[in-house]
């Protein structure tokens, strides 16, 4: 298997609803994967049981190099969306329990919470409680704690959703380097975390699979070319914005709010004849972009759609 | 170190840095320390507190030392237990609903060995508590009231501590099984009363319940042990281990956060 | 000499351990008073309570009052 995780009919079903309906994706070692989708399409509850804390109702979940039935616990590193301490410990105490459960001597454990709690820039407050924590410290501890043995995996759960931008930045940040060293795996409700940092994306939609692939494949397979034009305000081109019907080249046509927007399939033929139409009827032209559509578009499409 | 005992650390580090470590003995020693000098000041103490004429000589027969030390062992039996059931009422159902547990239990360790670490860890305080009370009610007994024989006093400690062990099991299974503490500390304890009311009811039908335990530390005492003294706590024993295992048997299987 | 007489010199290394065991409850009852950083109920409501009730006051402050984080 080439696969780091294969996930084939993952099913998970709270008494009568299906909050994940049969989804099967490979994680592909080395790789960067957004599992992606609007809230409540059942991105924690997938990231719950591939990180072992709820049971499947149905399918199959397998890690490389781990027998059925076996624990893969030690491969991952996991952070849940609001991850929780033990206020009553130190940033650093708790560093190095994650770092003792995970089987690390003594030594080790301490020198590799150091290390990690230096790089996620919690050095200054190791050694304060966790309780006066705020939400991004607790998130890079978060982060610290997940990476102190090393995990093949490492399982993210809306690791940026409730920082501020700040916070936000910072954890991108070391998320940008982290993918460099290990697999990653993260959800997240924003397309652009997911197009800045991964190679890979799954998108997600009432616990179906909805898209999965590259980023680029995505992008190159569903690229459409998209003319938008914006208007002045006079009344003549206003007119002529409406009764617009477009030519053989038009796949789609959109009246938005300054102009139209068209889906072409040809950009050259629409080029040439919408711009001899908008000279001739005297249009006064305030924005006209040829350009192709975005993975944006793209999403919002799946996910609505 | 095994896991066990990493998990185990942590969790005496949280009894003290709760002040559990130091509050739950000083409780226990002074509740033990009160029965015998209560016992002993008792016939002043009425005879300052009621109206009685000048020279009333009050007549009260004078307890026993051993039995100062069952009465002991009651206020254990009520307050002691109480106390045991509101320090360990949260014990895994607080971490598991702030969310605490996730974190740890996705670390490559086993969830019985999670769950041993807490119940050791609560047996850990609940016998030290127990036992430093007992030993300063037995100090103050032989001090004022009169020696008591050290392997009678022994014994119903050993059994009583069996007795602490079985609510206390009880608790650590409730906050597993429950996701309310408070729903947890009233179904130890009431179970807890029910094993030792049906007991005492039914003496002869329940004679190896170990609902017994509790008469059987103060028989020890009081110099009537009953015929199935070791039924009772082998019992007593077969429950706990029963309790325990029903415990991680959930814990292996339950859904978290 | 009267046997239920009080006295003073008899009865006060008896009951000095007590109170000392008391006083040792309510300082550490106000000393991790004094440490949380929130309590359920104000502050001065539970220096009362475990400085004035005997026993259950500090005890009800460890179950009831302290937050545990």
């Amino acid at each position: 298997m080439s696969a780091l995780l294969r996930a084939e009919q993952l099913t998970k079903a709270f008494g009568s609803t299906q909050a994940v309906a049969g989804i099967s994706f490979d994680i592909a070692p080395g790789r960067c994967t957004a599992l992606l989708g609007p809230n409540g399409a059942g991105k924690t509850t997938t990231i719950r049981m591939l990180a072992g804390l709820l049971q499947p109702t149905g399918g199959k979940l397998s890690y490389a190099g781990v027998k059925p039935g076996q624990s893969p616990n030690s491969l991952l590193g996991y952070l849940p969306q609001a991850p929780s301490f033990y206020g009553w410990m130190t940033g650093r105490e708790y560093a190095v329990y994650a770092a003792r459960l995970c089987g690390l001597s003594a030594a080790e454990a301490r020198s590799q919470a150091d290390a990690l709690l230096e790089r996620v820039g919690l050095s200054a407050a190791a050694n304060r409680a966790i309780s006066g924590y705020s939400g991004g410290m607790k998130q890079r501890l978060g982060l610290a704690q997940a990476l102190v043995h090393r995990p093949k995996l490492l399982i993210l759960d809306e690791p940026v959703s409730a920082l501020d931008p700040l916070g936000r930045h910072e954890v991108l940040m070391l998320l940008r380097e982290l993918k460099q060293e290990t697999t990653v795996l993260f959800s997240t409700h924003v397309l652009h975390d997911a197009e800045q940092l991964c190679d890979d994306v799954l998108i997600i939609r009432n616990g179906e699979m909805a898209l999965q692939g590259s980023i680029e494949e995505i992008k190159n397979n569903h690229r459409m070319s998209v003319i938008t034009l914006h208007i002045e305000g006079d009344d003549h081109s206003k007119q002529w914005c409406v009764s617009y019907q477009g030519g053989a080249y038009v796949k789609e046509l959109r009246r938005i709010e300054k102009g139209i927007e068209l889906v072409v399939t040809d950009m050259e033929l629409a080029r040439r004849e919408l711009l001899g139409q908008l000279a001739e009827d005297g249009i006064r032209v305030a924005k006209l972009e040829f350009g192709h559509s975005t993975l944006e578009d793209l999403f919002m499409k799946v996910v609505s759609g | 170190m095994s896991q066990w005992m990493i998990i185990w650390r942590k969790e005496l580090l949280e009894l003290a840095r709760s002040y559990k470590l130091l509050w739950l003995p000083l409780v226990f020693l002074l509740l033990g320390v009160s029965q015998p000098i209560v016992t002993y000041f008792l016939p002043d103490i009425l005879a300052n507190a009621g109206n009685f004429p000048q020279g009333t000589v009050i007549e009260m027969p004078k307890p026993q030392s051993g039995e100062v030390l069952a009465q002991t062992l009651q206020q254990y039996g009520m307050i002691g237990s109480l106390i045991v059931a509101l320090g360990f009422m949260g014990a895994v159902s607080s971490e598991r609903n702030s969310g605490a547990a996730s974190m740890i239990l996705v670390k490559p360790i086993s969830r019985s060995a999670y769950l041993l670490a807490k119940w050791t860890a609560m047996l850990v305080l609940v016998w030290g508590s127990l036992t430093i009370g007992y030993l300063g009610a037995w100090y103050y007994t032989s001090l004022l009231i009169g020696e008591v024989d050290a392997i009678r006093a022994i014994q119903a400690l050993l059994v009583f501590a069996l007795w602490l062990s079985v609510i206390g099991t009880l608790m650590i299974a409730g906050s597993v099984w429950l996701r309310s503490g408070a729903a947890a500390a009233f179904s130890a304890l009431g179970l807890a009363i029910l094993l030792s009311l049906t007991a005492s009811f039914l003496p002869s039908a329940l004679a190896w319940s170990p609902g017994q335990l509790p008469g059987l530390a103060s028989g020890f005492l009081l110099g009537s042990i009953p015929d199935a003294a070791g039924m009772i706590i082998i019992a007593g024993a077969v429950l706990t281990a029963a309790i325990l295992y029903a415990a991680v048997w959930r814990m292996r299987r339950m859904e978290l956060p | 000499m009267n046997e239920s007489t009080m006295e003073l010199s008899k009865l006060l290394p008896i009951i000095a351990p007590l109170f000392v065991i008391q006083l040792i409850l309510v300082i550490v009852a106000l000393v991790a008073l004094a440490k949380a950083s929130q309590t359920r109920g104000p502050k001065w409501l539970w220096v009362l309570v475990i400085v004035f009730v005997n026993i259950i006051g500090p005890v009800l402050f460890f179950v009831v009052g302290r937050r545990n984080d």
